[in-house]
């Protein structure tokens, strides 16, 4: 025998390297046989190739072809290496590729994907290895950037011997599906809040049984009662109506209307307390099945507020045509004295004091002035001289509106007798208004108008209006004493009360 | 002091309550009304102040305030018509607004002009203008 210069060997590793390779061959010649394989991908010079078998039934292969074509959702195989293998006509139209582009080459060049949640990626793959299959959504991002929304169901193709196992992935586009699932649980979410955070009760009612099918929180929040035991309730058993012919009639009313109105129930509550509500009842229709919506809205605040206008407006005519009356008589008092000019001037002089009175407890609701800017107001003409030639001393003190308007008709009186006669009629004359609080066993306000550097003060000889305004009307605006001194060195003007009397509740008392 | 029967002839011996929180108020009913020729029975702006005065038995006749610094009158014109003391009620509120307690009174708007007022004082004496309840 002829020796090769091929050592021994060698030629002993090469043989059962063909041996196993031919053991492969027939593996997979068997697997084709068996109608294992579809089709196959081999490796050549110009990269890999796809190679589909026709099988053993022909004819068997081209119809569940057929019928993978035409099925809606995307079908897509890859092998071991994540090459398409097989797309169908669905996953064509749906990532936008020809099967003969994508045929051979990475499932990536279809689309890329986006995970939901980060951890799906590896939850995948491990169902995968150890179920077999996985199920989910995520999000793949074709080629021309559009973003789909997909379910895909992804199964590992059975073992082909030889081959690294493959993958089939049936997707289903969800986008739509979703973004109307989206809106419908937005939209769920929006009227849910509505439902639960009105401030009107809200019941929805079977308009066959009559009862409460579902309550929101403000309504068991009237009624006192938990949600639970108003669910199953008619509306007369929770106090709504006053018994069952009632709710017949309502639900009667219903039925020709579509809307029932009451302005004013009573509704008594779990602890027994009575409220006022307004109570509007709907007929609808939902999904073909007929249901009650009743808004009860709690009218007993608004009765409340309702009530308040009236007593205000009575109040409101008391103190106007009070104030006329006082008005009638400033006219007849100022009448006493002087020509129709001086007459007109005098009174509207005086009608502008009051009215500045009016003007401070109107903006402080009736609740008090504060005796500064009382004094501030009625010397308004003279606002230049406050702090110079008008000194103002005092605490805080808020007075009640009856003897506010007292002291301050006092306080323009003295005002327009100073400018006239007193301290302010000429260039260097002072005021000095003062006023305090003392506290004994009953407390006492008092107050005093001093001038000084005016021209001599002449004993008037007859009692005018403005004498009795400074002395018995301010008097009996606060209870107390007024005393006036004519001093040759000016007027002085002391008016002294109980506290009680002068200064506004629970304002500017010890305690 | 006991009760006097007023008539046309004693008038001016007629001492009229005059019940009002308002002091430019009372002092002008007060003015007109001794201008008039009255006595002062006296001048209240509270409840309590007129309810002593009626007590003390020296009034015959009384001008109230329904309205006393937002507390009612009625408590005086109960009193007055327990002891059928004549009076009339001047009010700012108008009549409907009023309560119970003057049913019946004779009431006098305000502003009112006080001639007006001055009369119907006058009145109270003249013809029994009021059926006073509890009165014979």
């Amino acid at each position: 025998m002829k020796t090769s210069t091929t050592p021994k060997s060698s030629l002993r590793a090469e043989c059962d390297e063909l041996r196993v390779r031919l053991e492969e061959a027939e593996d997979i010649l068997a697997a084709i046989r068996s109608g294992e394989v579809d089709a196959l991908v081999v490796e050549s010079a110009s990269g890999p190739r796809l190679f589909t078998l026709p099988g053993l039934d022909a004819e068997t292969n081209r119809f569940r072809g057929e019928i993978l074509a035409q099925i809606s959702d995307a079908v897509i195989v890859s092998d071991g290496e994540q090459r398409v293998i097989y797309l169908n006509a669905a996953a064509e139209q749906l990532y936008g590729v020809a099967a003969s582009e994508a045929l051979g080459r990475a499932v990536s060049n279809l689309y890329s994907i986006r995970w939901r949640d980060p951890d799906d990626e590896a939850a995948e793959e491990s169902d995968l290895r150890e179920n077999g299959e996985w199920l989910g959504e995520k999000e793949h991002v074709t080629q021309s950037g559009q973003a789909l929304c997909v379910e895909s169901r992804v199964t590992m193709m059975r073992e082909i011997p030889g081959m690294p196992r493959g993958r089939l992935a049936v997707i289903r586009d969800v986008t739509e599906r979703n973004e109307h699932k989206d809106k419908v649980r937005v939209s769920e979410i929006r009227y849910r809040r509505l439902f639960e955070a009105a401030h009107d009760g809200v019941l929805l009612l079977d308009p066959v049984t009559g009862k409460i099918i579902e309550a929101n929180p403000f309504m068991s929040q009237m009624l006192s009662y938990p949600h639970d035991y108003l669910i199953g309730k008619e509306l007369y058993e929770i106090g709504l109506l006053k018994d069952a012919g009632a709710s017949q009639e309502m639900f009667r009313k219903l039925k020709s209307a579509n809307e029932v109105r009451y302005d004013n129930l009573p509704l008594e509550g779990r602890d027994g307390q009575h409220q006022e509500v307004e109570v509007v009842a709907n007929l609808y229709d939902e999904n073909g099945r007929p249901v009650i919506q009743c808004n009860i809205r709690d009218i007993t605040e608004r009765k409340r507020a309702e009530e308040h206008v009236k007593l205000l407006m009575a109040e409101v005519n008391h103190r106007a045509k009070n104030l006329l009356a006082v008005v009638a008589v400033m006219a007849q008092q100022t009448a006493k004295l002087g020509d129709p000019a001086t007459f007109a001037l005098r009174l509207s002089d005086r009608i502008s004091g009051l009215a500045a009175g009016q003007d401070l407890l109107v903006k402080t609701e009736w609740q008090g002035i504060e005796m500064a800017d009382l004094v501030e107001a009625q010397l308004a003409h003279f606002r230049e001289l406050i702090g110079t030639r008008v000194l103002l001393e005092g605490p805080p003190a808020r007075l009640a509106s009856a003897s506010a308007q007292g002291i301050g008709m006092a306080l323009h009186e003295l005002a327009t007798n100073a400018a006239k006669y007193g301290a302010l009629s000429n260039r260097e004359g002072k005021v000095h208004i003062r006023w305090q609080l003392t506290y004994g066993h009953d407390q006492i306000f008092s107050m005093s108008w001093e001038e000084h550097g005016g021209p001599k003060v002449p004993i008037p000889t007859r009692k005018g209006f403005g004498q009795i305004v400074i002395g018995r009307m301010a008097e009996a605006a606060v209870n107390g004493s007024a005393v006036i001194d004519f001093r040759e060195k000016g007027l002085s003007w002391n008016l002294s009360a109980p506290a009680e009397d002068v200064l506004a509740l629970a304002l500017g008392r010890p305690q | 002091m006991s009760k006097r029967t007023i008539t046309r002839d004693n008038l001016s011996e007629a001492r009229i309550l005059v019940v009002e929180d308002e002091p430019m108020l009372a002092f002008a009913f007060e003015e007109s009304l001794v201008e008039a020729g009255y006595e002062i029975a006296g001048v209240a702006s509270r409840v309590g102040q007129a309810l002593k005065i009626i007590e003390r038995g020296e009034c015959d006749a009384a001008i109230i305030d329904a309205n006393l610094a937002g507390v009612s009158a009625g408590p005086i014109a109960s009193a007055l018509a327990a002891l059928s003391i004549p009076y009339i009620v001047v009010s700012g509120y108008s009549q409907e607004q009023q309560q119970g307690a003057f049913h019946g009174a004779l009431f006098i708007q305000k502003p009112c002009g006080l001639g007006d007022l001055i009369r119907a004082v006058g009145g109270l004496f003249v013809a029994p203008l009021l059926r006073l309840p509890g009165a014979p």
